[in-house]
């Protein structure tokens, strides 16, 4: 039964040339898993907004959305608000009381539901997500993960009959994430509840989803079941770069053979398709430069005299003019460690030095000026300004001299911008700084796979030039493609170290699907790149 | 097991309502008197030894406002010496020393209302009835400590992005006046998404119901009743003017008549109510422990 | 909840309630021999003014967003509470009342007092702080087009605020404290007040000199784009 159906669809923002939207149609079965693909800023958030009527953003709107037959104005309060859910890209933006409990309730408050009734379904839904031991806490004590968790759970307390979500994994670590797909998973299948969620991840959603929408430039691409759009999709390389490794690799090879879509599917394709006489690449041997550009010693750090450590007899030392990537997760102390590299946070014990330089023999904001510099987690702090423009000029970021595009959204306001689009902004403006020690945190999140191998091109062009850069991501792809050196962060220490070829091969989850894909067929691969390779120097059987 | 601060917000409410309108509008010096004590004991019991700072503020405070009065007041018919040509009275004197015990008790009073009326139990009960200003006001106290850090980690962002040039003052306070500016626009527009996210959820659809986590057992509902019926039997006292006390211009010793014994021992009931409350839940985990 | 439907009675309500009732209460209370209830009739007067807006304001339909905005103009305002010397309560009361109207600009004042003391300790002196600031507001809402256009108006406004603010808290000061009105005790409770008076004044007048007009391009930016 069709449940949601879009009528030729168009919508501009106001001001904007450009429409965001374009002639789009298509419907929703209930009971399908929708995963909606497009390169940054083509207009996926738009297209989700326009599904619940709440949010529909101001602008020139045409063409119609139908929920079960009704135009979405047509609906009552009760329907539009209960049986159509939405998660926000950013868990805290979302959250509206103080206390979780109360977040739980608070739709049911708004649909009149009796007390007796809100008891028994927050309950309910506390136990099915596990909730019941922070129940009575604040929400502000929460970590990512939980935030989001809760986002989810205070939605579905209202039963709706189709949950949209926008980019709801785009913080949370691998595991956090896959995690938090699972549990997707299981209410589809489970309560058959429809969901439409938005990703550039795909590796975890396209093993569930049984329907795939691709955007570009505000239209429709390709929608149709998630097998048969993939085949399709595989041909236009920007798509096929965020695809999951077992459909890269596949397109790498050019098969005839149907293309493998999970994990398990691709470690298939591989061991039918090719044999493993030559088990590894040569091993690559790694030099870092004997000097150290950021050193940590025994550090310790907390935030209040009452809160416990978050940085716990930290070492690090990572070498000029490497790439080293933190990994760890939620809530483990990454973004306070790189804080603290940066002078932010004042440690209670322990010595930090920048470039052989203890950091408070750094006088008068000279470490700011040309030696180091910090992308911080949430870009929207970084922005100053009206315009893109002014914040491009105001940094002495010249435009032309960036990898990426940015003179379309020159007389933007910032925070009209699509998240990707304020990461590559915010990235644009740490980089005019022009240091000798680059810290990013979460560089990549938010951003399509496309841009991402932007990025991975400018810290690889950064290197080469002599910047250190230390990235924190909870991308693994990414800090496999990219980093010389990878580290594990736990509990405020670090816990493992290595070049990406062996420290992913020794963990089993914090590590990339190319890697699991050809776990004890082959050894050290990491990347698609690899597992590629070594296909091919064995040869089809 | 009960503690004063485990009783419903209306309970306290009430029993805080019914307190300091007395205290606050009685004029006699017996009920100024079980007041004071009362707040005092009340403070002390909830917060033991610690607070010396705001003991000593409160003392220093009742010593000079009881002094003003004689100073600026002549009335009364025992002068104790003339000053500047005006008489300082004994009258004016002991009415100063009333006056600053009332303001000192209510002090004391609201001190323990506020550690006892959280912000979440206030909300609990004027949610209610007045839906949209109890969310403005939940609203704001969740954004307040949310804006705090975000200035803070907005502050870091741009001083990690060279900001600040030099270390000086007129850079620093031009650079302090700009991260609040970027924290407006922030807090603005992220209060936007707020607000959308309470519309999905069907805000504003109409009337809403409450939710709370408090429950009205019996022991609230005698507690109400008894503190209304006490507070009736003083407030009859005074609207008969039973608890009149006269300063000027010559002091004329407290009535009393049994209307107004009965009414001093009910307000001394009632204000050590929740004095009573707390020590007997001590003494009983006293006992409980040395049982277990 | 009391709500008027005619919304010019109301409007008239509004304006005759603080400027008529509370002087004519005054009086009562003088007129009531032996018994000095200044205090009290004004405590009532004040607190019933403040509820008697605030039912309006519940029984009107104001969308969520401006909601929601009020809510981050008063945690801006009681967050800068915290700022030694400085205090952008008025400031911010005023820009908000001048892009978002009178009454929302009577709800920022009110409810900052509130708020605010949750930190720093609520007494009977609440409601009274409430009105001041409300009534600052509302005041300013009504002057909204000549405020908007001239900046040297804007700064009068705040020196002026500043001034009056003290004025009437000092009013209730000496009411409560000596159960009537003295005039020695007010004039010396004005002139122990005078440093502070000059702080907010002085404060106003900066915070508006420096914020009244990005902080007003930010309002009008944000009623545009949401249609507030
Ligand atoms: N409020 C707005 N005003 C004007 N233009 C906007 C607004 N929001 C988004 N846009 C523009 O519309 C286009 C689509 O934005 P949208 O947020 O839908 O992208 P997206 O596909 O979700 O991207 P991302 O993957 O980065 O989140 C972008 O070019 C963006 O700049
Ligand atoms: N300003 C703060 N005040 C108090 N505690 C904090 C603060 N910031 C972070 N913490 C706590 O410190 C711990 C580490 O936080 P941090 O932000 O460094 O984690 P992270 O590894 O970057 O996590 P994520 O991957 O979610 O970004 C967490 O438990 C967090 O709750
Ligand atoms: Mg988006
Ligand atoms: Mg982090």
């Amino acid at each position: 039964m069709e449940i949601l159906a879009v009528e030729n669809l168009n919508f501009s923002y106001p001001l904007c040339k450009s429409k965001a939207l374009e002639g789009m149609s298509f419907s929703v079965e209930k009971g399908d898993f929708v995963a909606v693909c497009g390169a940054t800023g083509s207009g996926k958030s738009t297209l989700l907004r326009m599904l619940k009527r709440e949010l529909t953003p101001k602008g020139d709107l045409s063409g119609v959305v139908k929920y079960e037959g009704k135009a979405l104005s047509e609906l009552d309060d009760y329907t539009s608000a209960c049986k159509i859910g939405f998660v926000m890209q950013r868990p805290e933006q979302q959250i509206v009381t103080d206390k979780v409990w109360h977040e739980l309730a608070f739709g049911l408050e708004n649909m009149r539901v009796p007390n007796a009734a809100i008891t028994r379904r927050v309950s309910e839904m506390a136990c099915y997500f596990g909730i019941e031991e922070w129940f009575e806490k604040s929400v502000s004590e929460l970590s990512g993960g939980q935030k989001q968790l809760l986002n989810l759970a205070s939605v579905m307390v209202m039963q709706p009959d189709i949950l949209l979500l926008d980019e709801p994994t785009a913080q949370l670590d691998p595991i956090a994430a896959s995690d938090f797909i699972a549990t997707l998973a299981k209410l589809n299948r489970e309560l058959s509840l429809t969901i439409i969620i938005v990703e550039h991840r795909l590796e975890d959603v396209i093993p569930v989803a049984n329907r795939l929408l691709a955007l570009g430039d505000g239209r429709l691409l390709e929608y149709g079941d998630t097998r048969g759009t993939v085949e399709k999709l595989r041909f236009l390389p920007s798509l096929l770069e965020g695809m999951p490794a077992a459909v890269r690799l596949f397109g790498r090879l050019d098969n005839d053979s149907p293309c493998p879509l999970t994990v398990r599917e691709g470690r298939h394709f591989i061991e039918e398709n090719y044999g493993n006489s030559v088990r590894s690449l040569p091993a690559v041997s790694y030099a870092h430069s004997t000097n150290a550009a950021l050193e940590f010693n025994d550090v310790f750090f907390r935030y209040s005299r009452e809160l416990p450590d978050v940085l716990r007899g930290l070492n690090i030392k990572v070498y000029e003019g490497e790439i080293f990537c933190i990994l760890g997760g939620n809530g483990s102390g990454k973004t306070t460690s790189l804080c603290a590299a940066a002078g932010l946070n004042r440690i209670y014990a322990g010595g930090i030095r920048v470039f052989g330089k203890k950091l408070n023999e750094y006088k008068n904001n000279s470490l700011y000026n040309g030696c180091l510099t910090l992308l911080p987690q949430d870009v929207q702090t970084v922005f100053l300004r009206n315009t893109v423009r002014e914040e491009l000029e105001d940094a002495k970021a010249e435009a032309y001299m960036l990898p990426y595009d940015l003179s379309p959204l020159m007389d933007k306001h910032p925070y009209d911008l699509s998240g990707g689009e304020q990461q590559l902004v915010a990235l644009a403006k740490v980089l005019a700084a022009k240091p000798r020690l680059l810290l990013l945190d979460e560089p990549t999140k938010g951003l399509d796979a496309y841009a991402k191998r932007m990025i991975i091109d400018i810290i690889k062009k950064l290197r080469s030039s002599g910047i250190t850069v230390i990235a924190v991501t909870h991308d693994v792809e990414f800090a496999a493609e990219c980093a010389d050196r990878c580290a594990m962060f736990f509990r405020g220490e670090i816990t493992s170290l290595g070049i990406p070829s062996e420290f992913f091969a020794e963990n089993s989850f914090y590590t990339t699907a190319a890697n699991r894909m050809t776990r004890g067929y082959y050894d050290g691969v990491v990347t698609v790149d690899d597992a590629e390779k070594l296909c091919r120097q064995n040869g089809r059987k | 097991m009960k503690d004063f601060s485990d009783l419903n917000p209306i309970t306290i409410f009430i029993y805080f309502f019914a307190v300091i309108f007395v205290a606050m509008f009685c004029m006699n010096p017996v009920i100024l008197a079980v007041s004071l004590a009362g707040a005092v004991c009340l403070f002390m019991l909830r917060n033991g030894a610690k607070q010396k700072r705001s003991h000593a503020f409160f003392f220093l405070m009742f010593i000079v406002m009881a002094l003003i009065n004689p100073l600026f007041y002549h009335n009364g018919v025992t002068v104790l010496f003339v000053m500047n040509d005006n008489p300082v009275t004994l009258e004016a004197l002991l009415y100063g020393i009333a006056a600053s015990a009332m303001i000192i008790a209510v002090l004391y009073w609201f001190r323990s209302f506020s550690q006892l009326m959280t912000s979440d139990r206030l909300l609990y009960i004027f949610g209610s009835v007045s839906p949209k200003t109890a969310l403005i006001i939940s609203m704001s106290l969740r954004f307040v400590p949310l804006f705090g850090t975000q200035a803070k980690r907005i502050d870091q962002a741009q001083k990690a992005l060279g900001l600040y040039k030099e270390d000086n003052a007129v850079d620093a306070i031009r650079g302090k006046g700009r991260v609040f500016s970027v924290m407006t626009t922030w807090a603005l527009e992220n209060g936007i998404v707020t607000a959308d996210s309470m519309t999905a959820r069907g805000y504003g659809t109409g009337k809403r119901t409450f939710y709370s986590l408090y429950r009205f057992s019996r022991f609230d509902a005698v507690l109400i009743a008894s503190s209304l019926a006490l507070f009736a039997l003083t407030m009859t006292a005074a609207a008969y003017g039973t608890l009149d006390f006269v300063f000027y211009p010559a002091i004329s010793p407290p009535k009393l008549t049994p209307f107004a014994f009965i009414a001093y021992l009910s307000y001394c009931v009632l204000v050590f109510i929740p004095v009573i409350i707390e020590a007997e839940e001590r003494l009983k985990w006293k006992y409980l422990l040395s049982k277990i | 909840m009391i709500s008027i439907k005619s919304s010019s009675l109301r409007k008239w309500l509004k304006i005759i309630i603080p400027f008529a009732l509370i002087p004519a209460s005054i009086t009562a209370g003088l007129s009531v021999p032996g018994e000095k209830l200044y205090a009290y009739v004004t405590l009532v007067i004040t607190a019933f003014t403040v509820l008697l807006f605030i039912a309006g304001f519940e029984a009107k339909k104001t969308g969520t967003r401006r909601l929601i905005i009020a809510a981050v103009m008063i945690a801006l305002s009681v967050a800068g509470r915290f700022i030694p010397f400085f205090k952008p309560v008025t400031a911010l009361t005023v820009i908000t009342a001048v892009y978002l109207g009178g009454e929302t600009g009577f709800l920022v004042g009110s409810l900052s007092a509130v708020i605010s003391n949750f930190y720093f300790g609520q007494g009977p002196w609440t409601p009274f702080q409430m009105f001041a600031w409300g009534m600052i507001g509302l005041i300013a809402g009504f002057l909204a087009l000549p405020l908007k256009k001239s900046r040297i108006l804007v700064l009068a406004y705040g020196l002026l605020a500043g001034i009056l603010y003290s004025f009437v808290m000092d009013i209730w000061t000496v009411l409560w404290y000596n159960g009537e009105f003295n005039g020695a005790l007010y004039l010396s409770a004005l002139i122990s007040a005078i440093p502070y008076t000059i702080l907010y004044s002085f404060s106003n007048v900066i915070f508006l000199w420096f914020f009244a007009k990005p902080f007003g391009e930010k309002l009008e930016r944000i009623k545009i784009k949401y249609e507030i």
